[in-house]
């Protein structure tokens, strides 16, 4: 079972409030989004692991188990080509859950017509697999949804 | 499991189909000469996750492999 931890600050949404299909209809996996609270934040990792990919706005953390969690700050945010993004880790590094992996800033995100909302998947797992565990505001490094 | 850089180049109506390809982190977001060429049943069984075309915008979605696939087919058509 792997507990994973919510990367920022903000209110637990379900998958379906993402403005993009291939999270809302769980094309990559089942997962839940935050709705960022409007303020420079730090996200972190959701898992304790290696970080398989890093962009500046999306980044994967794969556990030992071989699973892996996919935060995405932002939607269409790779058109931000790294803009108003800082990597706190490089990679390939090793994380501890709830470890600063980027900073940003979600109200510069929305002032350039882009929506922060941050959807959080566990990668082709289940639908049945995940439990949610936070609901509505949380802080970066609360649980937010059991992976079974 | 990884989606084959072949068979989404051919899924895409091959090498000559395509215009650009560009990696996110979950999709290949391609632009092809004629949408009409786009398999998208051969997308699938290549192992995309699904497929969602507009117009001559294609974006199919691989997972977080979608870069190292996409180089991997910039590699094959040059």
């Amino acid at each position: 079972m792997t507990t994973v931890l919510a990367p920022v600050a903000g209110a637990a949404v379900g998958l379906w409030a993402v403005p993009d299909p291939v999270f809302s209809e769980g094309l990559v996996g089942p997962g839940l989004a935050i709705e960022p609270l409007r303020e420079p934040g730090r996200a972190v990792a959701p898992i304790a692991g290696k970080i398989v990919k890093l962009h500046p706005h999306a980044f994967v953390v794969v556990g030992d188990d071989g699973r892996g969690v996919l935060v995405h700050l932002g939607i269409d945010t790779v058109q931000l080509k790294g803009e108003g993004f800082e990597l706190l880790a490089s990679e390939g590094d090793r994380v501890g859950a709830g470890q600063p992996v980027v900073a940003w800033n979600p109200v510069e995100v929305e002032a350039g017509g882009r929506c922060p909302v941050c959807p959080v998947v566990a990668l082709d797992a289940v639908k049945e697999a995940v439990t949610r565990i936070a609901e509505g505001p949380v802080n970066a490094g609360d649980e937010l949804f059991r992976w079974t | 499991m990884a989606a084959d850089a072949d068979a989404i180049i051919a899924g895409l109506g091959g090498a000559e189909n395509i215009i650009e390809i560009e990696p996110c982190i979950t999709r290949l977001r391609t632009e092809v000469r004629d949408a009409a060429k786009v398999d998208q049943a051969a997308l699938r069984a290549a192992g995309a996750h699904g497929v969602m075309a507009a117009g001559n915008i294609v974006q199919v979605v691989v997972g977080p492999e979608a870069d190292t696939i996409a180089s991997d087919i910039e590699d094959i058509i040059g």
